[in-house]
This record gives C-alpha cells, sequence and structure tokens, in this order.
C-alpha cells in the first residue's frame, strides 16, 4: 500500500518546474551581491587602518640632481619644521628608488630622464589623538621649502572608503531586494498550487484536517525547491566568483585593490542556500495559513 | 446530536436559502432527508457537515454551539462527520484505497490500522478487485462506493449522504442503505438526502421534507420490505413543521 503518496500533489504542478530556476537565479544575484559586499568590506578596512595617523608632504623636486646637496637640503629643513611641531611622531623621505618605483605603473620602468623633477615625499605618521593645524603647518613648510604641499592622504581615503561603504550599502539593498522578489515569488507559486488544488484542500478540510496538516504540505514542497534553487544559485555564483578571482590574477595590484573573501563570507555564502529554503518555508506557511482562515 | 434554532441562510446578498430552521435530530437516529431539486437540502447538508456556517440563529452540533466554537476547534468535530458527497469529491491521483483511508490518516491512525480497515471495507463495499485503481478508471456506481467507504471508515457519529445511491443499481443501493443502518444501529445519527421515495418506504424511516425553505418531519411510512423502527425524533406529529 502506497499510503505515503502525498494527498496534495504539489510536485506535479507547473510551479516545480519554474520555481526552482528563478529562486536559484535570486540566490545567484543575492550571493554575488554578498560576496562583493565582504571583498569590499576587508578592503575598506586596509584603507581605513592605513589613513589612521598618516599623511605625506610632497615637496619640489631637483632636476639633473635628485639625490643632490640642493634636495637634501630640502628634505632636512622640511624634516625639521615636521619633527617640531607637536603631535608628530616621525617624518621619514621616501628614498628616490622608491619615488622612481612609485611612477612606473604611468611612466614605465627604467632610468627617468635627468631633467624630470620627480617630488620629494616625506611620509610623516602623527599621533591621532593631536589635534595639528594642517594651515599653519602648510605655511611654515611653504615658508622653509617653496612649493612644499601637504597631501592629506586622510580626506582622499576617506572618500574612498565613503565610497566603497555605499556601494557596500547598495549590495546590502540588491540583497535585501532579491529577498523581497523571492518573497513574491513563493507566494505567487503557493497561491497558484493552492488555486490549482483547491478542491483537494477543500476536502481535507471538510473531512477535518487542520490547516496546520495542509499547511505543511506547502511548507515541505516550498523546502524542495527553496533548496533546490538555493544550492544551484550557489554553485553558479561559486563558478562565477572563481572566474572572476582568476581573471584578476592577471591585473597589476597597484591598480586595483586586492579582493578576498574570508572565512566569515564563505559561511555567510553557504548559508545563503539555507536562508532561501527558510524563506521559501516560512512564507509558503504564512501564506497558506492565511488563505484557510477564509474557510469556515 | 444536532439541533437548529431558527437557522437561517443566504449567499451574500441573494435571497434566504433556509428559513428559520428549528429542529432536533436525536443521537442514533435515522432520518431522510427529501424535497424537490433547490429546496436546499444540499445547504441544509452543508450547515450539518460545517462546511459553512448560518446567516442566522444557533446551531448545535455534538453539543457545542458552533457560533461560539473557535474555528481551531471544529476540525476534531468535523472528524466525528461522515460525508457522502453527491460529486463524490475523490482524490483522483490516489488510489481507491487511499482515497478511502484520507480520513483515518487525516485523523492519525497508524498505517497497518488503517491497511487492515480500509481494505476490509473495501471489500465490503464490492470493490476488493479495484484497490489500487484510481477514480478516473472507476465507473460512477464504484466512485460512489468508495466516496461512501471513505465516509464511514472512521465510524462517524453523524452521517450524512447527499443522494448515496444515485448512480448505482438498486440491489447495491440497498446494500449500502443496510451499511447505513449498521452504522445506526451502533449509535451512529444518520441523515440521507435522497428523491428515491422507493429508499424510503423500504427502510421506513421518518422523514424531513424540505420547501421553500421550510422543513416538515414525517414519520416513518408503513414498510413494504421490513420492520420499521421507532422514531427517533422529537417531533412526532406528522407533517409538523419543525
Amino acid at each position: 500500500m502506497s499510503s505515503r503518496r502525498a494527498d496534495l500533489p504539489l510536485g506535479g504542478d507547473a510551479t516545480r518546474r519554474f520555481v526552482p530556476l528563478i529562486v536559484g537565479a535570486m540566490v545567484y544575484l543575492a550571493a554575488l551581491a554578498l560576496a562583493g559586499t565582504f571583498a569590499l568590506d576587508s578592503t575598506v578596512r586596509q584603507w581605513s587602518d592605513s589613513l589612521h595617523g598618516v599623511l605625506t608632504v610632497q615637496l619640489p623636486g631637483v632636476a639633473q640632481e635628485p639625490e643632490g646637496d640642493e634636495a637634501q637640503a630640502r628634505i632636512d629643513a622640511t624634516v625639521g619644521v615636521l619633527l617640531e611641531t607637536s603631535g608628530v611622531l616621525s617624518a621619514t623621505p621616501l628614498p628616490y628608488a622608491q619615488s622612481q618605483a612609485l611612477l612606473e605603473p604611468w611612466l614605465g620602468a627604467g632610468d627617468l630622464p635627468a631633467n624630470l623633477p620627480i617630488p620629494i615625499i616625506v611620509d610623516v605618521s602623527v599621533d591621532t589623538g593631536a589635534r595639528i593645524n594642517y594651515e599653519q603647518l602648510g605655511q611654515q613648510l611653504e615658508d622653509v621649502v617653496p612649493g612644499a604641499r601637504i597631501s592629506d592622504n586622510g580626506v582622499f581615503l576617506s572618500r574612498l572608503v565613503t565610497l566603497a561603504r555605499v556601494v557596500q550599502l547598495v549590495g546590502v539593498v540588491v540583497v535585501f531586494i532579491v529577498a523581497v522578489a523571492a518573497v513574491s515569488i513563493v507566494v505567487f507559486a503557493t497561491r497558484a498550487g493552492m488555486t490549482s488544488h483547491r478542491d483537494t484542500i477543500e476536502l481535507l478540510h471538510l473531512i477535518g484536517a487542520r490547516d496546520n496538516y495542509i499547511a505543511r504540505r506547502f511548507v515541505t514542497h516550498a523546502l524542495s525547491y527553496g533548496l533546490a534553487g538555493g544550492v544551484l544559485g550557489l554553485i553558479l555564483a561559486a563558478v562565477t566568483l572563481a572566474a572572476l578571482a582568476l581573471a584578476a590574477q592577471g591585473v597589476d595590484q597597484t591598480l586595483l585593490p586586492r579582493l578576498s573573501l574570508g572565512l566569515t563570507a564563505w559561511v555567510a555564502l553557504l548559508c545563503v542556500p539555507l536562508a532561501s529554503a527558510l524563506i521559501a518555508m516560512i512564507t509558503a506557511r504564512m501564506t497558506v495559513l492565511r488563505a484557510l482562515r477564509r474557510l469556515p | 446530536m444536532v439541533r437548529f434554532e431558527n437557522v437561517g441562510k443566504r449567499y451574500g446578498h441573494g435571497p434566504e436559502v433556509l428559513r428559520d430552521l428549528t429542529f432536533r435530530l436525536m443521537p442514533g437516529s435515522f432520518h431522510f432527508l427529501t424535497g424537490p431539486s433547490g429546496a436546499g437540502k444540499t445547504t441544509l447538508l452543508k450547515l450539518m457537515y460545517l462546511a459553512q456556517r448560518p446567516s442566522s440563529g444557533d446551531m448545535e452540533i455534538f453539543g457545542q454551539d458552533i457560533g461560539k466554537t473557535r474555528r481551531r476547534d471544529l476540525p476534531p468535530l468535523r472528524r466525528r462527520i461522515g460525508v457522502v458527497f453527491q460529486d463524490f469529491r475523490l482524490l483522483d491521483h490516489l488510489s481507491a484505497l487511499e482515497n478511502v483511508a484520507l480520513p483515518l490518516r487525516i485523523a492519525g491512525a497508524r498505517r497497518e490500522q488503517i491497511e487492515a480497515h480500509v481494505a476490509e471495507l473495501l471489500a465490503w463495499v464490492g470493490l476488493a478487485g479495484q484497490i489500487n485503481a484510481k477514480p478516473p478508471t472507476l465507473s460512477d456506481g464504484e466512485k460512489q462506493r468508495v466516496a461512501i467507504a471513505r465516509a464511514v471508515i472512521g465510524r462517524p457519529n453523524l452521517l450524512l449522504a447527499d443522494e448515496p445511491t444515485g448512480n448505482i443499481d438498486l440491489a447495491q443501493g440497498l446494500r449500502i442503505l443496510h451499511l447505513f443502518e449498521e452504522l445506526n444501529k451502533i449509535g451512529t445519527t444518520v441523515v440521507i438526502a435522497t428523491h428515491d421515495r422507493s429508499l424510503i418506504t423500504t427502510f421506513g424511516r421518518p422523514e424531513l421534507r424540505l420547501s421553500n425553505g421550510e422543513l416538515t418531519l414525517h414519520k416513518a411510512p408503513p414498510v413494504t420490505l421490513r420492520e420499521t423502527n421507532p422514531n427517533e425524533t422529537d417531533a412526532s406529529e406528522n407533517g409538523q413543521r419543525v
């Protein structure tokens, strides 16, 4: 006796074929958005750490003799002013070779023309708690080395961080919209299932089935297509991320920040199919129970 | 068992299908429900099997005031009612056996208990060879017998049947009615809606006659083939409005 056969044959519905695909597409989008958000998060954290207590002073370079006495005099004067300033912890001039290396992505490797005045860079670390008057400091540096300029990395990086945070927020909004769309699809599929099995549901109701008994059939169905779609979407997302990682290997790391996913991110991604199944189950249950309340 | 007090029923803003019905069915009673087409027999049965609520009046089933019973407390009451629907309402994707087993499954009966009882009952209604057949492959008469088996499998306290012999031959019809009588003897209250006057005279049971939305009780007619049973209602006059 096949008494385990479902009294509500939801498995044969048209929804059985297309809903897992749609849920899969939703999970795919959500997983990519989530991966992007997590990857950006680690980068933003690196940026945030780097802009704490660091600024750069840029001095006009000396053509022909970039490492000569004139250049050294400018460095000494600048470092002197900086170290006398309250709150400045250290001032370290960047060696000429490193300054050259910084220009390589734009000007290419090899010896640069001698008449090119490469700016002299001085890395300055400051006490994050100190209140430095950068306008006054800038004027003092200008007085000792005309053309000296403080590059406020903080402003540049904080704008970059803000932009990254906005992109992250967009990622979260995408995940939210995908979740809302998934809920709508499940509501639609559940209602379609209830309509096509209206007579059966009414019969079960009349012979004494509780609402929970009927709802359980829809919840089990939703669990199956939520999980199937979720796993499908996650596999596609994993393939896409792997392809992106492969493509990014050939890109110069100085042009693009290194995006990587930590353990938390992977755990979160693995939870996406479970979340899709859970959302499908809860939505199906609420939809069925609400509809059944209309029966006497 | 069943008590109606000034019960009325209308659908939406339409006319009253049932008007001011007041009657009582005692436990273990057996009645035929008659009346012309459109008189409201099916509506009255729907009220009794809790598919609908009355528009007015008070209704009690198994001593429970249905108007005051919470929705979540209705399923246990429905499990005590067996219904034979006029259109059978069998589930086409399930076998005859699974259809009959449905009330037991819903009530949470054990699998072995279901198997033994259902197969036995299907054999009794003459469908031993078709327990695995699905409704689309059965004749109307066979479907009706499956529907009847489903209605009685749970030994209901109240059995309501809407034209249960409409699609089967006389011999099968009598056999089914005898089954209803057997259930009645062990305490099931039976109400059978029918147009078949020969059944009423054959079984000699009181008749609830519905006409123009009103109900009258008619005492059991003299039986033609068998001995009559005492009248089980609390109303006794022939043609008395109940």
